[in-house]
């Protein structure tokens, strides 16, 4: 009795699982047989067609696609890279030191993710054209710190101060000068919340598309934009713009795949007990 | 090795004075203790000695030197930390070792295995080594912030309430275990704590501290036997000591206490000294302190002996707690031995031992006198002339 009333139990819950799998998929799955197909099949067929790979080599041989990939590698590594060289020590700062209005500053930190990016935008461009900065990756990874930064601080700033400064104060008394107890005793503690959070705004650089359509070009174009270029003016290659946003997702996916574990409980779970 | 003296110290944090204008001068091998009750400023001035705090001004000096502007990595001090403060990334075999890896305090690890293994073994925690300080019992996690700090021979131990967490039996062996290794050692160390037993058993010398300053300091029996006022006298001992407030009466040559609260009088016992100063002292209130071990009980009317009803009676351990109402009003607390048969509000009679009475004054509550204080201070410069 027990047993095939646990057996049901666990063919319901497996099938609501499965039904939700296919929904949360679909569209991804959607995208993923498009690759395959030619540029007649795309609107008349479904399941059934003859497979091409002629979009991917279109995509990766025969267009800047590559390129925009690098733009993209290049301008999101370097975003969060200095979010991380410039966020650990503020969030270090805002954990640790007293100082004036500085729960005001952090929440302006925080703040910069509260704007609609369209709304910024436009004088930001202006900006950015009389400063030279329009189209260069310089511009792209400045402008991203408003993403990375403030999710890197905040996350990290909670690990900072879930350590008791004691713990600072017992390694400089074994003999280790500030630099080391940073680097020895409180870098491995803030670990899985620096490394969560970083890859966390990877994702959410590499995904932005506002800031990049206004404010690159030519010269450095991220996958984001790039994809729309596909959209000609008066064809749209889905096939290949399928191809497109399908690398492009690839490096969040994996990333996420890769850290999944940690991700929940580096942005969720203080630090540190005892 | 080292002397260790503060002089004039002042610590603020914010608008708070935690420590206000310090004197300390700690000797070289000595076994200094600071006690007081919490919030006092003990930890604030291991802090100042350890370099963690900077003090808003005064002077502290390692071995005679000035060490203000000294890191607290090179001031060769260990410490050991109140809340532990392990690494909790690290096993317990590498929060031992870790300052014996330090830059400063850097050995080979064939020394470090010996180190690390030897203080394991004296704190009994050599079946821990590979565990995380999470895996730790508090009493066990105390045990390797102690063993942290006695791998290294520093110039001073600092030790911010080691034993506190410590289960009743462990604590007493661990109190022997830190004497021996201090003298052994031939260190000095300075040990906080609130705990007058573990004050008086380990210290040559105590610093009684009371909001950031320093109300006493002496060796342990001059603090318990002659207390500079009642506030010292309240927290050296337990159950805690018996404050009776009295007026002196001087008929002829016979002076006698009228103990306002209870309605009692006794007669001083004779002493040329007692009198003199009291007669010096020319005011007529004051407060007798009693320790309640020198208080006697009787159940039957006696001479001498003043009516009290009993209030409670506890077992504390190998004695027990009498306490008694007299008066009507004021307890007395006394001790007595385990299973006497009272009957609560059941009558019964005290005496006090007025030849360990002290005596305060009502409205400063500094000491005044005691009897046989002479021989207690000669005794107490004795012993100190011992260490």
């Amino acid at each position: 009795m027990s047993t095939s009333k646990k057996r049901l139990g666990s063919i319901v819950r497996h099938g609501l699982l499965g039904i939700w799998a296919i929904f949360a998929l679909f569209p991804l799955i959607w995208m993923l047989i498009m690759t395959f197909k030619s540029e007649a099949d795309v609107m008349t067929t479904t399941f059934i067609f003859t497979p091409t790979l002629d979009n991917y080599r279109q995509v990766l041989l025969q267009s800047d696609y590559l390129r925009f990939f690098t733009d993209s590698v290049i301008t999101s590594v370097g975003a969060v890279l200095i979010s991380v060289l410039l966020g650990v020590p503020a969030a270090y700062a805002l954990a640790r030191y007293k100082f004036k209005y500085k729960e005001g500053l952090a929440f302006q930190i925080l703040s910069f993710r509260f704007a609609p990016e369209l709304l910024v935008v436009l004088p930001l461009f202006m900006i950015y054209q009389r400063m030279g900065l329009h189209d260069t990756y310089l511009g792209l990874i400045w402008v991203y710190q408003l993403i990375s930064m403030p999710l890197i601080i905040w996350v990290v700033r909670g690990y900072f101060e879930d350590i008791s400064v004691e713990i600072e104060h017992a390694a400089q008394v074994d003999g280790y000068n500030w630099w080391q107890v940073f680097m020895k005793t409180l870098v491995p503690l803030i670990k899985p919340g620096l490394v969560s959070s970083a890859l966390l705004a990877f994702i959410f650089v590499w995904n932005s598309f506002t800031f990049p359509l206004m404010l690159s070009g030519f010269n450095v174009s991220p996958v984001t934009v790039a994809a729309m270029r596909f959209l000609a003016s008066h064809t749209v290659q889905y096939g290949q713009m399928a191809v497109a946003a399908t690398i492009s997702a690839l490096p969040a996916v994996v990333f996420a795949l890769l850290i999944q574990k940690h991700l929940v409980r580096g942005l969720s779970f203080g630090a540190v007990k005892g | 090795m080292a002397s260790i003296e503060l002089s004039g110290v002042t610590k603020r944090f914010g608008k708070v004075t935690a420590l206000d204008n310090i004197s300390l001068e700690i000797k070289d091998k000595e076994f200094f203790v600071l006690f007081g009750p919490a919030g006092a400023g003990k930890t604030t001035i291991l802090n100042i000695i350890a370099g963690i705090h900077m003090p808003e001004s005064g002077v502290v000096k390692i071995n005679g030197e000035i060490v203000n502007q000294v890191e607290p990595q090179n001031r060769d001090v260990a410490m050991v930390f109140e809340n532990y403060a392990l690494y909790p990334h690290l096993k317990v075999y590498d929060n031992i070792a870790s300052p014996l890896r330090s830059p400063r305090h850097k050995k080979d690890e064939a020394y470090i295995k010996e180190a690390v293994e030897r203080v394991a073994a004296l704190l009994k925690i050599d079946q821990f080594l590979d565990r995380l300080p999470v895996q730790l019992s508090n009493g066990q996690r105390q045990r390797v912030a102690l063993g942290r700090a006695l791998v290294r021979y520093p110039n001073v131990y600092l030790m911010d309430e080691p034993l506190a967490h410590l289960d009743a039996k462990l604590r007493n062996v661990m109190r022997g275990e830190l004497k021996m290794i201090q003298s052994n050692f031939n260190t000095t160390a300075i040990y906080v704590t609130h705990d007058f037993m573990e004050a008086m058993s380990l210290s040559d010398r105590i610093a009684v501290i009371n909001e950031g300053s320093i109300v006493q300091v002496g060796a342990s029996d001059e603090i318990y036997y002659l207390p500079c006022n009642e506030f010292v006298a309240q927290l050296m001992g337990d159950p805690e000591i018996n404050l009776l407030d009295c007026e002196i009466d001087v008929s002829g040559n016979v002076y006698s206490a009228k103990f306002t609260e209870i309605d009692a009088v006794i007669e001083l016992p004779h002493d040329a000294d007692v009198y003199a100063t009291l007669k010096d002292y020319g005011a007529v209130k004051l407060r007798m302190g009693l320790r309640p071990q020198n208080i006697e009980f009787s159940f039957d009317p006696a001479d001498g002996f003043i009516q009290g009803q009993v209030y409670s009676f506890e077992t504390i351990g190998n004695k027990s707690v009498l306490t008694v109402t007299v008066g009507g009003k004021k307890e007395v607390r006394l001790i007595a031995p385990n299973g006497l048969p009272v009957k609560l509000d059941q009558n019964i009679y005290i005496k006090p031992d007025l030849m360990q009475s002290l005596y305060f004054h009502a409205d400063s509550s500094e000491f005044i006198c005691r009897y046989n204080e002479a021989a207690i201070r000669a005794l107490a410069a004795e012993k100190a002339g011992e260490e």
